[in-house]
């Protein structure tokens, strides 16, 4: 039992939950008051759910709880016993990417990244309901995130991307690569 | 691994060929970590055993704090630190401010100035505390009269800063040509004025900073995300009461957006470095939320009411304009006074005017203080420009893209020098605006298109309003240092300065030879989404005849790194293509001495080509390992293959710009220009504005990577939209801040970003090392003005104009019930 640095909580109330994150059972006592976002945070290391307004605004912490989206800093993590949580981190292994986030890379359509968690869990959520989706509908799917950088053409592109591959068509139009990260 | 060996599977190499990957669409190095949610924003760093910060803000506008009683925080078991604006003020400095004589508290001392200012620091293992903890605080204010409209703050009745004694800080009268003339002379003059909400960029990744002070070396490490670390760290090491060399401030390589707004998040980073040395040396964090930032973060821009006055013949030739507005800068003068002067670089947009007066007044309110936005002051002057000539074609009844054309400088007169002593590089912009409206007449003014006459008329009956207006906008790029303290120096004797008195900043790149043979390259500048990692790859792998995949892109901290300028104006394109060629041929130039002396033969003998070095004779050749082995065998103090290089200015030897930069008149060498033609309908029952499509057509010169110059000009495009139509910090009358979470302060969403149809022509800059001009800012700054242009089209019926930004429903309702037409 830990606080967000690690130290026991102390004398304040908690409340054990077991939930399925990504594939892996987690069981940890937290304080009843915790956010779904902070826990995934700052208890299970997944920082890839991003925090960006904590009132359910601009969709940064956006997760898949129970195969629903959810915005996380909007639910307790008290809310999510027993639950199948899936993360951005969840979508691929090894360092590999999932069609989705290949479609992102591609398609340019992040900048800055903050945003790009969030929308690329929305952006699986809606391949998965409508594996082809319209630009109508994906505009609308995705109004619940928000981007500061892209204004958005380049992640319509990536959904539109991500669609064609994830439904197994040939995609010839990649930009050669830069190779390599740090 | 060489481009001269690269195995032919490559697709980098196939697509560099003979050509090079500078001017490739190269996809972006930065994404991976991102993608896979492991790249590490500041918000991600917790050291072990970290603690977390909180403020405590004030709740009123404008007060004087009688007491704060800290103890029932204080005996919270789980409280680690509670620190006031008077323990600060006892051992620490105020923070600088952008103008001289006035102090600002990191926490306020005595008296806050504007809801949100932090009043107490608290420190707790847990943030969830920290937040407990902030509740415990209990502070008596005794309040006075807020200030809070700008223009009534300029009686002075109620003053912010006894010290300062006024509530208008800075201001300046300055003519160019003969302006009263030229107002005199022309047979018309329009008069009007124009209103532009405060807004700001709100990055969606907050401020963060995590600091720790270490007691042995008496010296601080700061996480931040603040921008330009390289040049405002004065505004943290100088509150702290330390030498730069003992203030080490980290930029991770990725930042959650900025826009220029993080430049002011020195409070922050001043603050937890603050709390650590208090604490002994434990690692403080603090991470702003949302209401934080949106109420009293620092961070809200230009917020400004013009009085625009332009003089223009029966021909429709413009003689001269006369300038005059107010800024609101809050509650103190910040770093960015100086977005009042950038306007100077671009004064006449497009158009050839010889005669302008330019009056700005910045003002004090108990508001939050100002920091830097996307453009810098721009947006907000060609937006009243734009709007005043909008008016002046009206009053003559002629069509407002004739008005324009006939007003446009000329491709021929470039490289063009305004009254104001700055210069247009290159651009046809008579051409861009031809090829703009024809791009919207070829697609849209046809049947079925959304200007069909039929269409157009049918959606009238239905209460729907459509306009499109074209327009043409100059970008200045790249920003010297120089003139930036204008406002900080004695104006009068700014005339008698000699170019030798001109201290610019430079931007430094330096690069060193791994033991495999890769390159490492190092950026002083900070990023926050612009993908320079990716453009350094670019850049160096041609200047070497590298791949980009020998390449790997890190960066500096503040003490590493020489004081130099860093990201920030439009910059980065510019700077960093002169950098690297510096850069390299420094290296080159190293590597040739490293194998001549090795071979024993001189440096005219050997020659470097695509990663290896090859004696003249033609019979030795040595690798980039093989030179990275030599080097360490060496021994010597000064290892040849590292190199480093400050690429000082473009136009720093340009004479045509030396007037500039003597008087410390902004200087921008590089325009890039965009010609707008946005399809607005207005709902004129609920006073929507809907963006049905948006035309462009795009030059920023040479562009490095196309893929990256799209996506930041979307990006502009978007904030544009945000700022012309939804966007606003608004007060109410005690000084209360209206818009504290995403619900109030509307950014721009799926639902209101349109398509955005662009161009691009190429007009390479006669002044810059590739030919590339700054392009980070266009959308954000020709966006507004294209957007309100049209909705006045579109309203031409009623006789109304867009005078107040943003166009919000209720303001066009408003416009529409007052005008008599309706
Ligand atoms: S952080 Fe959850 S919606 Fe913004
Ligand atoms: S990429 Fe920066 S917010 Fe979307």
């Amino acid at each position: 039992m830990s606080s967000d640095n690690g130290e026991p909580i102390g004398e304040r109330p908690t409340q054990e939950v077991s939930m399925n994150i990504n594939g892996e059972p987690v069981t940890e006592a937290v304080e009843p008051r915790l956010k779904l976002s902070d826990f995934l945070r700052n208890y299970v290391g997944l920082n890839g759910v991003r925090v960006g307004c904590e009132h359910g605004v601009c969709g940064a912490c956006t997760v898949s709880v129970d195969g629903d989206l959810v915005k996380s800093c909007m639910m307790y993590a008290v809310q999510t016993d027993s639950a199948e949580i899936l993360t951005v981190e969840g979508l691929s292994e090894d360092g590999s990417l999932h069609p989705v986030q290949e479609a992102f890379h591609e398609a340019h359509a992040l900048q800055c990244g903050f945003c790009t968690s969030g929308f690329v869990m929305s952006t699986y959520d809606l391949l998965k309901k409508e594996p082809a989706p319209s630009r109508e509908q994906a505009k609308e799917h995705l109004s619940s995130n928000i981007c500061r950088c892209t204004g958005y053409q380049n992640i319509y592109e990536a959904v539109d991307r991500a669609a064609e591959k994830m439904g197994g068509a040939e995609d010839d139009t990649a930009a050669p690569e830069v190779g390599g990260d740090d | 691994m060489s481009r001269s060996d690269a195995p032919a599977a490559s697709d980098a190499a196939e697509d560099a060929d003979e050509e090079g990957f500078v001017g490739k669409g190269l996809n972006r190095v930065e994404d991976h970590r991102i993608l896979t949610g492991r790249a590490e924003y500041v918000h991600d760093i917790a050291p072990e055993n970290s603690q977390s910060m909180g403020l405590l803000r004030a709740t009123h506008a404008h007060a004087d704090i009688v007491d704060i009683d800290t103890s029932a925080a204080e005996a919270h078991p789980d409280c680690a630190l509670v620190l006031t604006g008077e323990d600060i003020a006892a051992e620490y400095n105020p923070m600088p401010c952008g103008l001289n004589g006035i102090s600002e508290w990191a926490l306020a001392k005595d008296t806050v100035h504007f809801v949100g200012e932090p009043v107490a620091l608290v420190v707790a293992a847990d943030r969830y505390v920290v937040e407990d903890l902030i509740d415990l605080i209990d502070v008596e204010y005794e309040t006075k009269e807020a200030v809070v409209d700008p223009i009534d703050a300029r009686q002075d009745e109620t003053v912010l800063h006894e010290e300062l004694g006024t509530n208008v800080p800075d201001s300046e009268n300055m003519h160019f040509g003969e302006v009263e003339q030229a107002f005199e002379q022309a047979d018309n003059v329009v008069e009007n004025q124009y209103s532009w909400g405060r807004i700001s960029g709100v990055p969606l990744e907050t401020a963060g900073a995590v600091a720790e002070y270490d007691d042995e070396t008496d010296s601080f490490e700061i996480d931040c995300n603040i921008q330009l670390h390289t040049l405002v760290d004065d505004t943290i090491y100088e509150p702290l009461g330390y030498d730069p060399d003992d203030v080490a401030l980290n930029v991770p390589p990725d930042v959650g957006g900025s826009y220029g707004t993080k430049i002011a998040i020195h409070r922050y980073c001043t603050l937890a470095a603050i709390a650590s040395q208090q604490l002994g040396g434990t690692p403080v964090k603090y991470v702003e939320d949302r209401i934080e930032n949106l109420q009293g973060g620092d961070m809200h821009s230009s917020d400004r009411e013009y009085l625009f006055r332009l003089a223009f013949d029966d021909d429709g030739t413009i003689r001269g304009i006369d300038v005059n507005f107010t800024d609101d800068f809050g509650a103190y003068p910040r770093y960015p006074v100086n977005q009042a002067l950038k306007p100077l670089t671009n004064v006449t947009n497009a158009y050839h005017i010889d005669h302008l007066r330019y009056n700005y007044e910045l003002v004090l309110t108990n508001k939050t203080s100002q920091t830097a936005y996307r453009g810098f002051g721009v947006p907000q002057h060609l937006y009243a420009l734009e709007m005043a000539v909008d008016e002046a074609a009206r009053e003559l009844g002629m069509d407002p893209y004739e008005f324009r054309q006939h007003n446009l400088i000329q491709p021929e007169q470039m490289p063009y020098k305004l009254p104001t002593k700055n210069m247009y590089d290159s651009g046809d912009f008579p051409a861009a605006l031809t090829r703009i409206k024809e791009l919207v007449q070829e697609e849209e003014q046809v049947e079925d298109g959304l200007l069909d006459p039929d269409i157009v008329e049918q959606r009238r009956e239905e209460g729907k309003y459509r306009g499109v207006s074209y327009t043409v906008h100059v970008e200045p790029g790249v920003s010297g240092a120089d003139w930036t303290d204008r406002q900080r120096s004695d104006r009068d004797s700014l005339s008698d300065r000699e170019m030798d008195d001109v201290e610019e900043l430079p931007e430094h790149l330096r690069c060193e030879l791994l033991d495999d043979g890769r390159l490492l390259v190092y950026l002083a500048a900070d990023s926050s989404g612009q993908g320079h990692q990716t453009i350094v790859k670019q850049l160096m792998s041609d200047e070497l005849g590298l791949l980009p995949t020998d390449i790997d892109v890190d960066y500096l901290d503040s003490v590493e790194a020489p004081t130099e300028y860093g990201s920030a104006a439009s910059r980065m394109a510019v700077m960093l293509s002169g950098a690297a060629d510096g850069l390299a041929d420094e290296f080159i130039a190293n590597l040739e001495q490293l194998a001549a002396e090795h071979w024993d033969v001189a440096e005219s003998d050997v020659t470097y080509q695509d990663g290896s070095v090859e004696r003249a004779d033609g019979e030795a050749r040595l690798s980039l390992v093989d030179l990275a082995g030599l080097d360490t065998e060496r021994d010597a103090d000064e290892q040849l293959t590292r190199a480093a290089y400050d690429y000082q200015h473009p136009v720093y030897e340009n004479e045509e710009y030396e007037e500039a930069f003597t008087n410390k008149y902004p200087v921008y060498p590089t325009a890039a220009f965009a010609a707008n033609a946005p399809i607005v309908e207005v709902d004129i029952r609920t006073g929507e504005v809907e963006i049905l499509k948006f035309y462009t057509l795009r030059d920023c010169g040479t562009q490095l990577n196309p893929t990256i110059v799209e996506g930041q000009a979307h990006g502009g495009i978007a904030q544009g939209i945000g700022a012309a139509l939804m966007e606003e910090f608004a007060y109410d009358d005690s000084g209360q801040p209206q818009a504290v979470t995403l619900f109030d302060y509307l950014l721009p969403s799926t639902k209101n970003v349109p398509e955005i149809e662009m161009e691009h022509t190429e007009t390479p800059s006669p002044f810059t090392a590739t030919g590339a001009k700054g392009t980070g800012e266009g959308g954000m700054i020709d966006g507004p003005p294209a957007i309100t242009t049209a909705i006045n089209r579109a309203l031409e019926p009623f006789d109304v104009v867009a005078d107040q930004v943003p166009a919000t429903p209720d303001r066009i309702r408003e416009w529409l019930r007052e005008s008599d037409a309706s």
